[in-house]
């Protein structure tokens, strides 16, 4: 009886202690401010992505920012303002520094990953928001109205406000609100300006990660404009050949001289659109007659003669095209003359970008090896037309003989019929 | 004379010349039919001849097939022609021999005494499916891959032993290049070792028994049946056929080749649209048109147990056609065979056509 007596209460204290154990989401904080989110408009809930936060995710709760006494039940005093570490709602000016105590602290983030980065904070002082922030000009953004509140994802999940994807997106909400930017002396066109350029239809409409986003030229943490002579530097991380060709060119310095930005003098800035052979046409497009006004001869000359040999390149790689074409819709084996128009379309690209010379002569001798590929690629090809005329006069002469054959064996049969 | 009579003394030729100017062979409405079985027999002896060019150069594995094919049909002389009269007359000699078995279902020529030369025929026809099956992957490009991805697939479906069949298939789990092997060894050794000893007794039971006439013929008195030797007669027709044939070969290699495309990879996704061989397509579109669950088994399944149902049932037909052996009609076989016919045919095209 004693025994059974210690089981069953064994039994009710297991029991009891499932039901009152507590649950990831039992953290006292979470628990009241959750009763309170009920009350609130959805657009003022805090809590309501916090079992998704990265940092809840990496096991810390609202105590490990804001301080207090999660374990303190229903008693808001001892929870919260009797504590002597307890931060409630961060004010804006305070904010990147209430973020870097952990995020600067190379000690407390290696815990979490050796990669991380803990330059964030010094980086944003130096940034245009950061100097704004230290004149005490609130109207900049903080951590937090890039990478959210009580919902911040890795960078690298779909759903983060900084995720590549979304940069655009979380940076219009600032820098394309009036209101917001009266005082700064910005536009507020740039987001639309950027959504129909090459690089922002490249990330929104073909889903293109590889496309830049803003951070990718004005930088993250440290997010600056760029000056003359750091544009091009911006633009050569990815086209590092156009950029490398035109530090090379006479016409860096002049660009310089004049003040026009190295490469958004031609290519304009956020609305970049994708160049075409066309832009070299004088006749066509005003990229060039804009700043040459005065020596269009010169300019003109140049432009046309570059335009010239990549229009005569890529006439060149049509035909070969055609003829290759041609030759395998005829059933011939030209699959190795491929290689040949591969080449020459790269090399239409190197001519492409060699054009950042400015420099006929060197466009031309580059443009040379699109030429010999081209031609390779026509020869090949002509010569397995010949082939398939060769095959097709092989048949003619092979069905007269079978022909002639076949008209023997018949007189033959009806011969031996009619005896 | 001198070589003849030299040889004539020794395995005595005069009774084969003899057996030949005295065989026979009926003169009717349906004599064109029996051409069939010569062109088919015309186009094994190509494929034979044009397949040994082609092993000269030929390199089965999955680094060499390509390379070779390619090498074949754009380095060396006439290597084109070659491949392509033996694509082409592949796919002739099925389509022939599936004539041929008609024409001979229809005529019905399968009843006695004639039973085992229709069982020989069968089989003849499903060898030389497999001979396409096995040829299809030799020159390891994309399709080829999938097709045979799929095929095996559909062995691997028959219930107990289709494990054990795809794996013997497939020389492994995947296609590989182990398959590759595998199917050169069946395709230019195995099968035509098999295909021409049955060949053999197939030829040999047609001239023993000789041709066979429809009951109707049969049935006529003697001297309203027509006849007409077969050497030289029936022979010389024979022989203008072939070349007639051959020519129609070569205008198909010059004008419509066959494309060799990309090179097989393992790793790379399915080619939309991927569909097997003609000669397949009808059972392919049947098995993707069947739901995925029959009543209590698999659709797929269901599919590939109709297939072995009907085709040991046209099998056995000589066994199952009590009408024909007694020379009467037989509507429901004769409706057999039209079924048979629409269906192969609707399904090909609607194959193609989707």
């Amino acid at each position: 009886m004693k025994h059974l007596i210690q089981l069953l209460f064994y039994i009710c204290l297991s029991v009891s202690w499932v039901i009152t154990a507590p649950s990831d989401d039992s953290d006292g904080c979470i628990a009241c401010h959750q009763i309170i989110d009920e009350d609130r408009d959805d657009d003022e809930k805090i809590m309501t992505h916090i079992m998704e936060d990265v940092h809840f995710q990496k096991g810390l709760s609202c105590s490990d920012c804001h301080g207090g006494n999660p374990n303190a039940g229903d008693d808001e005093d001892e929870a919260m303002w009797d504590a002597d570490d307890f931060v409630g709602a961060v004010d804006k000016k305070d904010q990147p520094r209430f973020c870097g105590k952990c995020h600067s602290d190379p000690e407390y983030m290696r815990q979490y990953s050796a990669h991380l980065k803990t330059d964030q904070e010094s980086q944003y002082w130096s940034s245009h928001h950061g100097q704004k922030l230290s004149e005490n000009d609130e109207h900049v953004a903080v951590c937090t109205d890039c990478h959210g509140v009580h919902g911040i994802y890795p960078i690298k999940d779909p759903r983060s406000l900084v995720y590549h994807m979304n940069v655009p997106t979380t940076c219009k909400r600032c820098h394309s609100d009036k209101d917001i930017m009266a005082n700064s002396g910005l536009p507020t066109d740039q987001f639309d300006k950027y959504k129909s350029s090459v690089h922002g239809t490249a990330l929104f409409d073909k889903k293109d990660i590889g496309a830049p986003a803003c951070n990718d030229c004005h930088g993250n943490h440290g997010a600056m404009p760029p000056t003359i002579l750091s544009i091009s530097d911006i633009c050569g991380t990815c086209h590092a050949n156009n950029a490398e060709l035109f530090k090379g060119s006479h016409l860096r310095e002049i660009f310089i001289k004049e003040n026009i930005k190295l490469c958004e003098g031609c290519h304009n800035y956020h609305d970049i659109q994708k160049p075409t052979d066309e832009s070299l046409d004088w006749s066509e497009n005003e990229t060039c007659s804009h700043c040459h006004p005065n020596d269009q001869d010169k300019a003109k000359n140049l432009s046309n003669a570059l335009f010239n040999i990549i229009d005569s390149l890529n006439i060149k790689i049509e035909e070969a095209n055609e003829t290759v074409d041609l030759a395998e819709n005829k059933g011939m084996e030209v699959s190795e003359l491929f290689f040949s128009l591969e080449d020459a379309h790269k090399n239409l690209i190197q001519t492409r970008t060699s054009i950042h010379s400015f420099n006929e002569e060197f466009v031309r001798k580059t443009s040379e090896d699109g030429y010999k590929a081209a031609d390779a690629a026509i020869i090949g090809a002509e010569q397995a037309l010949t082939e398939f005329g060769f095959r097709k006069k092989g048949l003619i002469v092979f069905s007269l003989i079978l022909t002639f054959f076949v008209i023997v064996l018949y007189l033959k049969i009806k011969s031996m019929e009619n005896k | 004379m001198k070589l003849y009579d030299w040889i004539n003394e020794r395995i005595d030729l005069d009774s084969a010349v003899k057996f030949a100017t005295k065989k026979q062979v009926p003169v009717f409405y349906g004599t064109v039919w029996y051409y069939l079985g010569g062109v088919s027999l015309f186009l094994f002896i190509v494929q034979v001849f044009t397949g040994i060019l082609l092993i000269l150069y030929y390199q089965p594995g999955a680094t060499t097939a390509f390379e070779s094919v390619k090498f074949i049909v754009s380095k060396v002389s006439f290597g084109w022609l070659i491949r392509e009269i033996h694509s082409w007359s592949a796919n002739l000699f099925i389509l022939f021999i599936f004539l041929h078995m008609f024409t001979v279902y229809f005529a019905k020529a399968y009843r006695k005494p004639r039973e085992i030369t229709w069982y020989s025929g069968f089989i003849l026809l499903l060898l030389a499916m497999f001979f396409g099956f096995s040829g299809y992957l030799l020159p390891w490009n994309e399709l080829a891959f999938f097709a045979t991805k799929v095929g095996s697939d559909i062995a691997g479906a028959v219930p107990i032993v289709g494990d054990f069949l795809l794996k013997l298939l497939r020389s492994g789990d995947e296609v590989s290049g182990a398959t590759l092997t595998r199917f050169y060894g069946i395709h230019v050794a195995v099968l035509p070792l098999v295909f021409t000893l049955l060949l053999g007794l197939h030829l040999m039971f047609v001239q023993l028994q000789g041709m066979s006439v429809p009951p109707e013929q049969e049935n006529l008195p003697h001297d309203k049946r027509k006849y007409m030797p077969f050497f030289p007669n029936f022979a010389t027709r024979d022989l203008l056929l072939w070349l007639i044939v051959l020519n129609v070969i070569a205008l198909l290699a010059v004008f419509f080749p066959w494309e060799l495309g990309q090179k097989a990879d393992a790793l790379a996704s399915a080619p939309a649209g991927i569909k097997p061989e003609w000669y397949f397509m009808f059972m392919f579109q049947t098995l993707k048109l069947i739901p995925a669950h029959v009543w209590f088994m698999e659709g797929e399944l269901f599919g590939i147990m109709m297939f072995a149902i009907a085709g040991l049932i046209w099998f056995l037909v000589p066994f199952l056609d009590k009408k024909a052996n007694h020379g009467k009609k037989s509507l429901f076989w004769k409706f057999v065979g039209i079924f048979a016919i629409v269906f192969i045919v609707g399904m090909t095209i609607w194959g193609y056509s989707v």
